[in-house]
């Protein structure tokens, strides 16, 4: 199983570099967040995928049944989710902003701030 | 005062000021009191903080109760602790300068939340004692830096802005990814658990390329070559008061994060990671300076001297010595203070004649002495001139490399210094010196006479240049409980054993 | 105590300098001379102390983590030396006061020279190495300020700034120079490290060390080929000109050179690079000298030679070399001083400095007149004047050499005629013949200004003609120091009829018949200009604009302004950087093998991998966003799969907003266009490949090896009967890892704000509006 989910996190993860390096800002936002599910899905594979048993502690017991599905890393995806939409609603803005300023989406367009005046 | 909040103050500080500012959102009066007094706040906690730390030893407090590695705990060690202390320094000087400085537009849009939601950020960072949560802290001081560059919506920000925010978002993910390599290989989150369990592993090279990919993250956003386009490409953008802000800190975190990360988890193969971070280390030194030689913007100039500056800090890092590692914490600590005091001073020229280009500039020297001594005091403690505070770093840090043979480090670094004096003494001929147009066709330069004596709002923006460069002097003349302290600091990180202990307590 | 006193006072009445030039305005000179004048009377106080081979010493703490204390050794060479400074500063603080009378930075150059003159002392006075070092550059800092003082004239900064970075390198040089002597010796006290002498030179390091605290002493000294920043610094007002650059600062390269001699000096190297060096400069700064035809550079050529004589006698070393070492130091520094006064007052008084339009002045200038021939006499070698001694000193030094004494001493008499028509030129010429126009009308000048000149004339004249008073008491103990061990010391003017005489009388007699033919010379000598253009000024300008080139090169080239260039270098690092250490760990395998993957696992997977193709190759945004939307439901799908049920609602939710707000965002942007070519696809192609195969490796190596159990085993297990909730994931999130959960939560606040303000606060365009 993690075998598999690895070759779909270098997919995802090619997928997500390659939009970044387009001319687009807009791709570069979709890049972004391919790589951002490929990240996710990285600390969801690497600690051990558990078949169909969520961490949850049934009725009568302490603790959940063994074998369940490791709690921690499916609450840093969580919380990385989460961080990851917060930042990406404010890219996106800042996106929409810049093309509205700058009249373009063409990143190369964009390069004012860099390097100096002759 | 209880240990636990004394760790968890600079971090509920700078939260309670910037939620308290928020609630204020459109009484903009308030908010700068508000700010002053929890930057203040801010400093003496983390005086307060080093203090304790140097009396009785690295502190923890777990989060919530729950014990190590299971919980969050927040632990300050010495090296946490001045940096914390340092920030609060930083944003002491820098609220009181935005008092005077801001304009009123941005103040209404949130600028004091956002300053001091990112002073959290980056005190949570320097206090938290576990690499997730480590990462959780990054994006919270990132998100704040986002919006504090972008605020305004000038074009210049907005391109500035998603460079800046491009190229952190990439650093984030690669960071996250590797944080879950790192507990697919260890189990655990926490620092010094990790620290502990890492040291005798049996695939010490497993573990070194999981470090690469940490190495790659924190240097870019520790700025290192060749990953610091983000830098020149953004800081220039801002009001100078947040440039002034987050080049002084942001930078430094990932200094910090690299510093943490390889003391005390990735030891295993030191012979190749730290000769990886030597040649690095060499070449940020280099094209860093060599970047600053070309610019005629002050901002920029100075902008890529923190480049060249981040180089100084990493030698340390990588020699792994005592004396070579106080040496670069010295160059982080001298560094905040002096890159900071000469960014508001540049502030303050532009103030008078309403422009950062060199070209422009001219006649400072001639009608404005105070302000010429400022700047020549912070720009030759930057190049590293005795008796200020950058050569006792220098020395220190050059010392400690000789002393275990590491010439070639050595004359890059020196050499660096050479070019370094050589771009402040540009600033200082062409801005300074040289006579400005308007003096050369017989009329006074602008600004000059404009004096409106010592107001509220000219103190807000001298008071702390003054006390920075008197910092930079003072560091220098009375290097020595300075050096004794990062001298312990460094014995202290060269120690894994020591922050495990604190952290976790003897389960080894 | 008096020691420390004496050099940190200067820095405390420096601070104090712009109000004190405030409230005594005229007459600030005279005030300000008292310090230094104070400071000489002190000194003087220490000549018994030294007799019979004693010092002085004073210490304390200073930054003891480092080995850094403030600690003095007056001993002879440290006190002729700050004799030199303190005497000669409190004529030019006089002097300095009537020169610049009236300027409106007037406080400010005090402020600086009171600086200068304070670390000098502090150099030459300083035992500890750092604590010299410290003052070293400080002395190349405040003479970068003076050379600067008329900052309006271009000259005036670009040869400030050359001063600068010429010392500065060489500072560099020494400063691992000095360290590495530390480690070596194991003592960070010259007086210390005298005594490990022999330790030293045997060591490995021995000739880095020599080479690079000759560095620094060539540098600071204006040795060939650096010598070209002192004539450059003939910009700085002249009384910068007479303090600095002939009397103290250059001298502290020498100063360096005398105190380390009897460290590292005597070997066969040092002999040989200092004789070489000294003997060149000796030679071309004197042939340099008489091309020139304004006063000042003259007298830059001049020092810039006598400093070679310097260098040169110090290396020779034997006991004769190190008397005329001494000897010389002061002889030059009274004449040249005086000589410099002199032509700052020519400049002052006829507003020209140009010896082709100068002269008659005997009769406008009479008192000034007299101090200047007096010099020239001294500088020229001619007795009783205190020069005749040194230059005798100087030729019974050179014919004392084992090998190529005759060379050297063709080299020094050729040198020395040269110094004779110079001497002429700047102290005779300009008083004699009959008046020429100048600028202004000459008429004597203030008493400020010809009383320097006249004391250190009368200093020459008296002590040339009774050697005695300082023979014993304060050459001897210097000339002691340098050496090494206790020399005798007895100077007299007759010797007798020997060779020195003789050549010191061709000396002066060819000197005064080239001196009748000087026009001649200078054009003779203009003929070889041509190695100018090659000469080290040049090399410096080549160098400056080499590095101009170079770092804008760089900037293009790494700062060009293509995010997408920096986002493809910070990938290749990324593999490249993890390459060798996974081919060190070497072992990767598959985890697991595929044939346990179910198959509704590999649709799963399948239609995500698609999507997220389809996302790339999209041509319209829709298409793309609907992709997108399609990958991030399947990512879910296989979190539900695995047990993940929190996580897959979290992200249903997330990336459904996700989609919501592209397309609000992507609403009014442009369709895709192709833009980037074909080559360039293919390469960022294969860069993002190589990237993902990275990914795809680390993951599949890290399944494999798992060295511990995870922690959240403590989780599941205390989740329920210590923090009282049955869904693990959820009592992690606002319970162990609460703190997580709150970052995240302030996370989405700022951008909530930073959305809001991005929407509302359009500075540019508000402004582009107004315009």
């Amino acid at each position: 199983m993690e075998t598999l989910m690895a070759i779909l996190i270098g997919g995802l993860f090619a997928s997500g570099i390659y939009l970044m390096l387009r001319r687009s800002i807009v791709k570069l936002a979709i890049g972004l967040v391919l790589l951002s599910q490929s990240a996710n899905l990285t600390i969801f594979t690497v600690a051990g995928l558990t078949r169909g048993n969520p961490p949850l502690v049934p009725e009568g017991e302490s603790m959940p049944l063994v074998p369940y599905a490791d709690p921690l890393p499916q609450a840093l995806v969580l919380t990385a989710i989460v961080i990851g939409f917060g930042v990406l609603a404010f890219t996106l803005v800042l996106v929409k902003r810049v093309y509205q300023t700058v009249g373009t989406d063409d990143m190369d367009e964009m390069r004012s701030t860099d390097g100096f005046k002759d | 005062m209880s240990h636990d909040l004394l760790v968890a103050l600079p971090i509920v500080i700078p939260l309670v000021t910037g939620v308290i500012a928020l609630l204020f959102y459109e009484q903009r009066e308030t908010q700068r009191i508000i700010s002053a007094i929890g930057a203040a706040a801010l400093l003496i906690a983390g005086i307060a903080l080093l203090l304790e730390v140097r009396a009785e030893g690295i502190l923890v407090s777990d989060m919530g109760g729950w014990p190590a590695p299971f919980g969050i705990p927040f632990v300050a060690d010495l090296l946490s602790a001045v940096l914390v202390m340092m920030t609060g320094l930083i944003a002491f000087t820098v609220a009181l300068y935005s008092l005077a400085t801001m304009d009123p537009r941005r103040e209404s849009f949130g600028f004091y939340p956002l300053f001091h939601i990112l002073l959290m950020g980056i005190a949570g960072s320097f206090l938290t004692g576990d690499m997730f949560n480590l990462f959780v802290w990054f994006e919270v001081m990132l998100i704040a830096s986002f919006v504090l560059i972008a605020l305004g919506g000038e074009r210049a920000q907005l391109e500035g802005a998603i460079k800046y925010v491009a190229l952190n978002l990439i650093s984030s993910a690669i960071l996250l990814a590797a944080i879950g390599l790192l507990y697919g290989v260890a189990g655990t989150l926490n620092m010094a658990d990790l620290g502990m369990k890492l040291q005798d592993v049996d695939e010490p090279w497993l573990v070194t390329t999981i470090g690469m990919l940490f190495l790659v993250s924190f240097g870019i956003k520790a700025a290192i070559f060749p990953m610091f386009f983000w830098l020149p490409a953004s800081y220039h953008t801002p009001p100078i008061a947040v440039t002034a802000l987050v080049a002084a800190l942001l930078s430094k975190v990932g200094v910090y994060a690299l510093i943490r990360a390889f003391t005390l988890i990735f030891t295993q193969e030191t012979g190749y990671t730290h000769q990886i971070l030597l040649v690095v280390a060499g070449l940020t030194m280099v094209t860093g300076v060599l970047g600053a030689v070309a610019q005629y913007e002050v901002r920029k100039l100075l902008s890529f001297h923190i480049i060249s500056q981040i180089g100084y800090m990493l030698v340390g890092l990588a020699i792994l010595s005592p004396l070579a590692l106080a040496g670069s914490i010295f160059y982080i600590v001298h560094n905040m203070v002096t890159k900071t005091n000469l960014f508001l001073i540049s502030g303050a020229a532009y103030r008078l004649q309403g422009t950062y280009e060199l070209k422009q500039l001219g006649s400072l020297y001639r009608y404005h002495p105070y302000i010429s001594a400022l700047f020549f005091v912070s720009a030759m403690a930057l190049a590293g001139m005795p008796p200020f505070s950058g050569f006792f770093a220098k020395l220190t840090l050059v010392r400690g490399s000789l002393e275990v043979e590491h010439y070639i480090i050595v004359a890059v670094a020196l050499f660096t210094s050479v070019l370094t004096l050589f771009s402040m003494t540009k600033i200082w001929t062409e801005g300074y010196w040289t006579p400005s147009e308007a003096e050369e066709n017989d009329e006074l330069p602008p600004g000059v006479n404009s004096w409106p004596g010592w107001n509220s709002q000219m103190l807000a923006m001298f008071v702390p240049i003054i006390i920075l460069a008197t910092l930079s002097v003072g560091m220098g003349i009375f290097a020595q409980p300075v050096i004794s302290l990062l001298i312990e600091t460094a014995e202290q990180l060269l120690e894994p054993s020591l922050y495990i202990e604190a952290v976790i307590g003897d389960e080894s | 105590m008096g020691i420390l006193v004496a050099v940190l006072s200067g820095f405390l009445v420096a601070l104090a300098a712009p109000w004190l030039t405030r409230w005594f305005g005229d007459r600030v000179g005279w005030v300000i001379a008292l310090l230094p004048l104070s400071i000489t009377i002190y000194l003087l106080t220490f000549i018994p102390d030294l007799a019979d081979g004693g010092s002085v010493r004073y210490s304390i703490e200073w930054i003891p983590a480092l080995n850094i204390n403030l600690s003095f050794h007056v001993d002879g060479l440290g006190l002729v030396f700050a004799l030199l400074i303190s005497g000669i500063g409190t004529l030019i603080m006089l002097y300095g006061g009537g020169y610049l009378q009236g300027h409106h930075q007037l406080g400010r150059f005090y402020l600086y020279i009171l600086m200068f003159m304070a670390s000098m002392l502090g150099v030459v006075l300083a035992d500890n190495i750092i604590t010299f070092f410290v003052f070293f550059e400080l002395t190349s800092l405040t003479s970068y300020l003076l050379i600067g003082f008329d900052h309006n004239a271009s000259k005036s900064r670009y040869s400030a700034r050359q001063a600068l970075l010429v010392t500065g390198i060489g500072g560099q040089f020494l400063l691992v120079g000095l360290i590495l002597l530390a480690i070596a010796g194991g003592g960070w006290e010259f007086s210390v490290l005298v005594d490990q002498a022999d330790v030293i030179q045997d060591h490995a390091l021995y000739v880095p060390i020599m080479f690079l605290i000759l560095g620094g002493a060539f540098t600071k000294s204006a040795q060939v080929p650096f010598h070209f920043w002192l004539p450059g610094a003939m910009a700085a007002p002249t009384p910068v000109s007479a303090y600095l650059h002939s009397a103290t600062m250059v001298k502290a390269g020498v100063y360096l050179m005398a105190r380390i001699n009897p460290t590292i000096g005597g070997t066969d190297l040092w002999q040989f690079v200092l004789v070489t060096f000294g003997a060149a400069t000796m030679l071309l700064g004197a042939y340099l000298a008489v091309q020139r035809t304004d006063l000042k550079q003259l007298l830059a050529y001049t020092t810039v030679s006598s400093l070679g004589t310097l260098t040169l006698l110090i290396g020779i070393g034997t006991d004769v070399a190190l008397k005329a070492a001494m000897v010389f130091l002061v002889v030059h520094s009274l004449y040249k001083g005086a000589l410099f006064m002199v032509a700052g007052t020519i400049d002052h008084e006829t507003g020209t400095r140009d010896i082709r339009v100068l002269g008659g002045l005997r009769k406008l200038m009479p008192i000034t007149s007299i101090g200047a021939a007096v010099a020239a006499l001294s500088m020229a070698g001619i007795p009783p004047l205190f020069g005749f001694i040194g230059k005798e000193l100087v030729y019974e030094a050179v014919l004392d050499l084992d090998t190529f004494a005759i060379i050297i001493a063709v080299v020094a008499v050729v040198s020395n005629i040269l110094m004779v028509v110079v001497a002429g030129i700047t102290g005779i010429q300009p008083f004699i013949g009959e008046e020429k126009e100048t600028p202004k009308h000459a008429h004597e000048a203030p008493a400020s200004l010809y009383i320097g000149p006249l004391v250190l004339g009368t200093l020459s004249l008296v002590v040339g003609a009774i050697p005695a008073l300082i023979d014993t008491s304060i050459m001897e103990p210097a000339v002691s120091a340098v050496a090494g061990q206790p020399v005798e010391v007895t100077l007299y003017i007759w010797h007798g009829v020997n060779a020195m005489l003789i050549m010191s009388i061709i000396t002066v007699a060819v000197g005064v018949v080239v001196f009748m033919g000087r026009q001649q010379l200078r054009s003779v000598t203009n003929q070889t200009n041509l190695l100018a253009a090659l000469g080290p000024e040049a090399i410096y300008a080549h160098l400056l604009a080499g590095l101009d080139w170079l770092s804008r090169t760089q900037t293009k080239i790494i700062q060009n302004g293509y995010l997408r260039f920096y986002f493809l270098t910070i990938i290749v690092v990324l593999v490249v950087s993890a390459i060798y250490p996974l081919m060190a760990y070497g072992n990767i395998q598959l985890a697991g093998d595929l044939s346990d993957v179910r198959i509704y696992e590999w649709v799963v997977v399948a239609i995500v991998l698609m999507s997220a193709i389809m996302a790339v190759r999209a041509q319209s945004r829709l298409a793309a966003v609907a992709a997108l939307g399609i990958v991030g439901y399947g990512v879910a799908t296989i979190y539900i799969l695995y047990g993940a049920p929190d996580l897959a609602m979290t992200q249903i939710l997330v990336e459904t907003l996700t989609v919501i707000l592209f397309v609000l965002v992507l609403y009014r942007l442009p369709q895709f266009a192709t833009l980037s070519e074909r080559g360039s696809r293919i390469r960022d192609a294969i860069i993002a490949g190589t990237g993902g195969l990275l990914m795809t490796l680390l993951v599949l190596v890290v399944s494999n090896e798992r060295f511990y159990d995870s922690i959240s085993q403590f989780h599941a297990e205390e989740s329920y009967p210590s923090a009282f909730g049955r869904n693990v994931v959820n009592v992690i999130l606002v319970d162990f890892r609460a703190i997580d959960t709150f970052g995240e939560i302030i996370v989405l606040a700022v951008a909530g704000i930073g959305v809001y303000a991005l929407l509302r606060l359009r500075l540019w365009e508000d402004r582009s509006e107004e315009k």
